[in-house]
């Protein structure tokens, strides 16, 4: 409606209702609402979460003891390895962190009205179900000779992946991961058009907030590192066919070593794909719970460039044990360690965020310090492994895999929980239980801890993964191992109690700023939940506003 | 809006480059393991120019046959000394144990991968498919040398035996990959 002149300018609609929301199949399928497509992406996060849990929980129960208990096979075993790798990076933290949050808060955030390209966003979401069903059909269909399901784990290596495993269960895991890449890069492109190109007056890049920073670093990341990805797929899918390619099988001069090197350098910048989206979290919520504006705040954006571009340059660290030059390994693991350097910044730059800040000791703020605290445990780990010469020992023992559970299976997923616990009101207008939210972080707290830090001896003592049973010797930490996977499932039963009670149960509503002073981005200044279009007047900001 | 459009096409000509890069790095990959050696990939030359030093190396000869070949394949020695730049000449041995006619290729590496820009080949069956009848025998020579350069590399001084090593595939006639044989006949 324009307004004639003398007359009264209409206020806008204030109530949260009253924005013309269509119906509940329209709005939930042919979602083109950055905040709807960001909910779809949590829930469809949660699922897969459980999904991806679920194969976990099963191996760590099958480990309990030495023998073979649940799996009818070494492959069957093996399936699970596989799956809930690939289901977990791809279709619980890629899809919660970027697609959940990034959704929900990048717009806002940048003072937008939604993203860039609302259909595209909606493609983007759909084509993730879709992939999803591609990799569940793979569990019931013929892997190869001990039976159903891809056993060649997420790592995907050929022969293992062309020859070791004929059957099409494989076929469906490549097109599931290239629906899933496509529905990542159209993600990226997304979210860096409507960063580029959509921010609200005034907010320069040097005044944008850390997620926003975050998220766009990650999009650039997704859209160099997949593709190759893509292409590596591609590839192996040719390579699978009868009297096809042979870019990875040496009898037709290939090379399955070049397969190992375009994967890495795509799962390389893959697992800061992961956390980078978590960084972002955890300095908005240790800024408002210290009641500080972030400590170096160029330094810790920058940071996360720096950690992008170089995390480009370093793959082959994965693969010391391929019999490479020994310059290259000191390439490699020089290249590596200097990664170290960023991260150290950004570590340090939250301590002195809280330093002489007024803490408070909210669940989001437990679940950002548990972050800060066992991702600094993997980062250590990190560096350890990093060095070519303790990785030829250490190599595909437990060791690497609890290192990298240390900062995915907890930096990620405590990234997660925190951003889920920090903007739960703001999303959905209710307030959660605290006591129950309390239950659910330090059962999970404890719960992986005992999981995964005895992997660290059994990685020592040369226990090596991947396989489905274990001499004696290493009976008694994996043992302990599995008691931390029942720990960890009663701490999941009290997210979906907390989950119940809040949404359900109770519904105390919150209000716009429910975190107080300290919470000072741009979402914070709207209602919670946040009108269903948001800045109809785009916001300003003035020239000495804090980040 | 017009600017989203452009950046838009901008990312998306970024994400197809990117796939591109991914697929020429097959090419440009195995390309670069053949000018430089990278890997193990042993070097190819029309013939032995260089002069004889007095450096002695031992050349160690190994043999592999992929699992569904019916082939046996030995090195008829299992050892050589050479002087850096000294032609050598070595024989395989393979047969056909099976009851058909089969076409392999010969893929080929040097240990340690440092010394492999300096072991260099003249002429080798591994350049040709080869064809063995059932039950035939059949000497495949080898003709190599070792660069006198790498005695001035000080990162080789401890190298006092290097191992050619070959594998055996089988493969349909006239596959053989183009750019083997392009190389060889340079």
């Amino acid at each position: 409606m324009v307004a004639l002149p003398g007359e009264n300018t209409p206020a806008e609609p204030s109530s949260y209702d009253d924005d013309g929301k269509p119906g509940f199949f329209a709005r939930w399928f042919y979602s083109t609402n950055h905040k709807d497509i960001g909910t779809l992406y949590l829930i469809f996060g949660i699922i897969s979460g459980l999904i991806g849990g679920f194969l976990s929980f099963m191996m760590r129960m099958e480990l309990a003891d030495p023998g073979i208990q649940f799996f009818t096979n070494e492959h069957q075993y093996l399936v699970y390895v596989s799956m809930h790798g690939l289901i977990m990076i791809f279709f619980m933290v890629m899809p919660a962190l970027i697609g959940g949050f990034g959704n929900w808060f990048v717009p806002i955030m940048v003072g937008a009205p939604d993203m860039a390209f609302p259909r595209m966003n909606n493609l983007s979401f759909w084509l993730l179900p879709t992939a999803l069903i591609c990799l569940l059909i793979s569990f019931v269909v013929p892997g190869n000779a001990n039976g159903n399901g891809f056993g060649g784990s997420w790592v995907m290596y050929p022969p293992l992946s062309t020859t070791g495993h004929p059957g099409p269960a494989f076929d469906f895991i490549i097109i599931g991961l290239l629906a899933e890449g496509f529905s990542s890069i159209f993600g990226a492109i997304n979210f860096i058009t409507t960063i580029l190109n959509m921010r609200a007056p005034g907010m320069t890049l040097h005044k944008m907030p850390l997620f926003a920073w975050s998220v766009l670093v990650t999009a650039f990341l997704l859209l160099l590192a997949l593709p190759v990805l893509a292409a590596a797929l591609f590839m192996l899918f040719t390579d699978r066919i009868a009297g096809g390619t042979g870019f990875f099988d040496p009898a037709r001069g290939g090379d399955p070593q070049m397969f190992q090197h375009l994967f890495w350098f795509f799962g390389h910048p893959e697992v800061y794909i992961m956390i980078l989206p978590a960084f972002g979290i955890v300095s908005h919520i240790v800024s408002t719970f210290s009641k500080k504006p972030i400590f170096g705040y160029l330094g810790m954006a920058y940071a996360m460039v720096a950690i992008g571009v170089v995390g480009f340059v370093v793959w082959a660290h994965h693969m010391y044990t391929v019999g490479m030059d020994v310059d290259l390994k000191a390439y490699f693991l020089a290249a590596t360690l200097v990664i170290a350097v960023p991260t150290g910044v950004k570590i340090f730059s939250w301590l002195a965020t809280m330093w002489g800040g007024s803490i408070r000791f909210t669940i989001p703020m437990q679940w950002a310090l548990a972050f800060i605290f066992l991702f600094v445990v993997g980062g250590v780990t990190g560096v350890m492994l990093a060095n070519a010469g303790v990785d030829a020992y250490l190599h595909d023992t437990y060791y690497v895999v609890a290192h990298f559970h240390y900062v995915l299976s907890m930096g990620a997923v405590f990234g997660i929980f925190a951003g889920f616990y920090y903007w739960f009101g703001k999303m959905f207008g209710v307030m959660y239980n605290k006591w129950l939210a309390a239950a659910h972080f330090w059962l999970f707290f404890i719960g992986v801890n005992v999981i995964f830090f005895p992997q660290h001896f059994l990685g020592l003592n040369g226990m090596p993964r991947r396989y489905v049973d274990y001499p004696e010797e290493f009976a008694i930490w994996n043992a302990v191992s599995s008691y931390g996977a029942w720990i960890t499932l009663a701490g999941v039963a009290f997210f979906f109690l907390m989950l119940i009670e809040a949404l359900i149960l109770n519904r105390k509503r919150v209000g716009d700023n429910y975190w107080g002073e300290g919470a000072t981005t741009l979402e914070w200044t709207l209602s919670s939940p946040p009108p269903y279009h948001q800045f109809n007047t785009l916001p300003r900001i003035e020239d000495n506003a804090e980040h | 809006m017009p600017s989203n459009k452009k950046t838009m096409i901008i990312l998306s000509g970024v994400g197809i480059a990117m796939l591109g890069l991914g697929f020429a790095s097959d090419p440009l990959y195995d390309t670069f393991c053949r000018v430089t050696g990278y890997g193990g990939t042993p070097k190819i030359a029309d013939a032995n120019l260089t002069e004889i030093i007095d450096r002695v190396v031992t050349v160690e000869f190994d043999s592999n046959v992929a699992q569904d070949l019916p082939w046996k394949f030995r090195p008829d020695q299992r050892r050589m000394d050479v002087k850096l730049g000294q032609s050598g000449l070595a024989y395989y041995t393979v047969e056909n144990t099976g009851d058909e006619a089969v076409v392999g290729v010969a893929n080929f590496n040097v240990m340690p991968i440092k010394a492999a820009p300096f072991f260099i080949k003249t002429d080798c069956f591994c350049f040709e498919e080869t064809v063995i009848q059932p039950g035939e025998k059949l000497n495949l020579p080898v003709i190599f040398f070792i660069d006198p350069q790498m005695d001035e590399d000080a990162r080789l001084e401890e190298i006092k035996s290097v191992t050619l090593s070959y594998t055996f595939f089988p493969t349909e006639a006239g596959t053989m990959p183009p750019q083997m044989t392009a190389t060889a006949t340079n």
